[in-house]
């Protein structure tokens, strides 16, 4: 099969859905739910609310710059332990960074919301469990995305400049770091992107910022509130995507002068070292009351057999297809949509905006709007997660569509073939490898995002975990935890199987080339 | 400067090279000449130190060669090496590659700045005039410059490295005659005395110059002599493919 046919075969997902959506339909909630996108066009102006949003997303904002910045810190430091070149390179040996890595996956098998329920079970409700929360996952995850490029380097320049007599350290600094650099810059942009959206998320579940305002307002029906909050956030993550995109394109190219991307990236790093303190204020983060409101509960029965004996087979199952279909559908709305409709003019535009409707929303809340028509279960559930995810395998499409070489498309036109030929033919098939690449990377996603929308009654190991967190049933945390850590490991595993079979080489970071985030 | 004895490195089916002892003085510049597979990058190899081998002894600059690190680091920091395939950051601009050759003993603190900014601006000029390319190429990154260009920029790091023993394999391979003649008289001046040279060649041809000739053959020293005493017998045999697997 072609690889274009590869990308239009998801859609077979729809028949399952269409199947399920007779038995979940109940539309009490339809005139809902069109006052809810009628009220898109007349958001809330009141100055008060106005002040209430900005306040909101400078939280959210806060809590991404400094979950992101200690990610990179986080996933610097453990890229390096767990390189093993480097680790070759310093201690002559690789078990280091093996063990490292083996460490490591702890932390990334966990979603940021789990991290967060844990955290807030020790800590207290406190703006720092948010933080930590996302940085902790997303550490490991830039670690491991850094040690695997550090390990893809070719060797050679750091091999002249050890017999050359330099130090193991100023070799790697030099031969090392400079190739690095851009895609370390990139993958950085692309992870403040997603620390943005999960700050969002986790504000959704009460840790602060504008998504615990985008909850009570949706629960509220205040839907004119909602979207005052929702123009304000899709502002800000325009422009962030916007700025992310200007640096990477820029620090892509060579530059004029020694050291003038160096100078840049410090300029850069001043700048937010800047807007840290401001931010932490804003966010009333005071990390000595972090750690000294630190507990463990006072009794933790881990090793009681009760809680291993859950029903396993049906919460993997149903987790499991929670993904598969989720995923699927997220890599079929684009492709078909712009097949559909590319020889209308608008369909561009009209895509992008649909996409960032789709990115804009966290998934618990489009589940919650969804319960306006459909009976809580699954299938509300795959909706939420697979038109969230299509948001952001979408744009990565256009954006590689828009990338590519135009002349084979334009030789195909000339040629008499209509724009959707030219495109099925061209155009999917010179991205979808990169485009099937990184959807398997967001099944991976989803996987740990299944627990995020269990309040639609989606069920699932995710959910079990999430209950068990929130009602102190400590006797079935560990279990669960032990089981799902190790189904998003082996999920990880074989999406990373998956993609390297595609590209044949090094993972790529990010973008449509680029195929890691989260 | 440079002496092995008896050096053996073992391969998969026969020994990369057996029981190899060669001595180079100061000032001698030495052609080694050889089929490819004949051992020459190996020799080259054990002789900075990237293969340590399974028998016999290196002695660098009359003492045998450390195995502590901080000691090892201090001899292999007087030998420079010119790589075939160059080994320069693509990343970096020239002038930060020239630097790199002064990584064994500069600090932490000029190491970072290098990444940052223009570091012995003046040192990386002379480095450049001396391999004839111009001033205006320091701020260029390495990425923009042609084969032969990359080629100069690669002997002006061991300049810069300020090298006592050089190695250097078969950096003539892939060039254009006029171009190998030239990057050759280049290395060859930079072999002055008190410095020392040791070139690997697959060209007989280019042997003007040399003050010894060494010829390998399946990973074994066959003769170590005057250029002027090889014979077309010498090279006959060193090239003949009569005896190899």
């Amino acid at each position: 099969m072609t690889p274009a046919g590869q990308m239009l075969i998801p859609a077979l997902v729809l028949l399952p859905l269409l199947w399920l959506l007779p038995g979940a339909v109940h539309g009490g909630g339809l005139a809902l739910l069109l006052q809810f996108w009628v009220a898109a066009l007349q958001p809330s102006l009141e100055p008060h609310l106005l002040l209430t949003a900005l306040r909101g997303i400078g939280v959210t904002l806060a809590i991404a710059l400094w979950s992101w910045l200690l990610s990179l810190l986080l996933g610097f430091g453990g890229g390096l332990l767990s390189s093993v070149a480097v680790s070759q390179r310093l201690w002559c040996c690789s078990w280091p960074a093996l063990l490292a890595r083996r460490l490591l996956a702890l932390p990334r098998s966990l979603h940021e919301l789990l991290w967060g329920l844990i955290l807030l079970q020790l800590m207290g409700l406190q703006p720092g469990v948010a933080v930590l929360a996302i940085a902790l996952p997303y550490g490991a995850l830039v670690a491991r995305v850094m040690a695997d490029q550090l390990d893809a380097l070719p060797v050679r320049p750091i091999e002249a400049l050890s017999t050359a007599g330099a130090p193991a350290w100023a070799a790697l600094f030099t031969a090392f770091l400079p190739p690095l650099w851009p895609q370390v810059l990139s993958y950085g942009g692309y992870r403040l992107e997603c620390a943005l959206r999960s700050a969002t998320l986790l504000g959704v579940f009460g840790l602060g910022g504008i998504g615990a305002d985008l909850r009570l307002s949706l629960q509220s029906l205040q839907f004119h509130e909602v979207w005052t909050s929702l123009w304000c956030l899709a502002a800000v993550m325009l422009l962030l995507e916007w700025s992310v995109r200007w640096l990477q394109r820029r620090w892509h190219q060579p530059l004029g002068c020694v050291g003038q991307r160096g100078l840049e990236l410090l300029l850069l790093a001043v700048v937010l070292g800047l807007l840290l303190i401001p931010s932490a204020q804003l966010m009333e983060l005071r990390w000595q009351e972090l750690f000294s409101s630190w507990h463990w509960p006072e009794s933790l029965p881990l090793w009681d057999v009760a809680g291993w004996m859950q029903p396993w087979l049906p919460l993997i199952g149903t987790t499991l297809l929670l993904t598969l279909l989720s995923a699927l559908l997220a890599l079929a709305i684009t492709p078909w949509v712009l097949l559909l409709l590319c020889p209308w003019n608008g369909c561009r535009p009209l895509l992008q905006l649909l996409g960032l409707l789709a990115r804009l929303l966290p998934p618990p809340l489009t589940a919650l709007l969804l319960l306006f028509v459909l009976k809580p279960g699954l299938l509300p559930a795959v909706l939420a997660l697979g038109l969230h995810n299509a948001g952001i395998l979408g744009r990565l499409l256009l954006e590689g569509l828009d990338a590519q070489d135009q002349r084979a498309s334009e030789a195909l036109q000339l040629a008499g073939a209509g724009p959707r030929r030219s495109l099925l033919v061209a155009g999917f098939n010179t991205v979808a490898r990169s485009y099937l690449s990184f959807g398997a990377y967001r099944a991976d996603v989803i996987l740990r995002e299944s627990v995020v929308v269990g309040l639609v009654g989606a069920g699932g190991l995710g959910v079990l975990l999430l209950e068990s967190l929130s009602s102190f049933a400590w006797i079935e945390v560990v279990p669960v935890l032990v089981v799902y850590a190790a189904l998003t490991l082996i999920g990880e595993a074989a999406a990373d199987a998956y993609r390297s079979r595609l590209l044949s080489g090094p993972l790529p970071l990010e973008g449509l080339n680029p195929a890691v985030g989260s | 400067m440079l002496e092995l004895r008896g050096v053996t490195v073992p391969g998969r089916q026969r020994p990369r090279i057996r029981a190899v002892s060669l001595q180079l003085q100061p000032g001698e510049r030495v052609a080694l000449l050889g089929r490819s597979g004949a051992g020459k990058s190996t020799l080259l190899a054990v002789a900075n130190g990237l293969i340590t081998p399974a028998e016999g002894r290196v002695y660098w600059f009359g003492a045998p060669a450390s195995q502590q690190p901080l000691q090892r680091r201090r001899q292999q920091a007087r030998i420079g090496t010119l790589w075939q395939d160059l080994r320069l950051v693509d990343e970096l601009s020239v002038q930060q590659n020239l630097n790199a050759g002064c990584l064994a003993r500069w600090s932490w603190r000029q190491v970072l700045l290098n990444l940052f900014s223009a570091q012995e601006s003046e040192a990386c000029c002379r480095a450049l005039a001396r391999v004839e390319l111009e001033a205006s190429l320091l701020v260029q990154p390495l990425g923009r410059l042609s084969g032969g260009q990359r080629q100069r920029v690669a002997i002006a790091r061991l300049l810069r490295q300020n090298a006592e023993l050089l190695l250097a394999d078969e950096p003539l391979a892939q060039l254009d005659p006029p171009l190998a003649r030239r990057l050759l008289q280049l290395v060859l001046d930079l072999g002055q005395p008190p410095r020392a040279l040791l070139l690997s060649l697959h060209r007989p041809d280019l042997l003007e110059g040399f003050d010894r000739v060494i010829g390998l053959r399946q990973g074994e020293l066959v003769f170590d002599q005057s250029p002027s005493a090889l014979s077309p017998e010498d090279l006959h045999h060193l090239y003949s493919s009569s005896g190899l697997s």
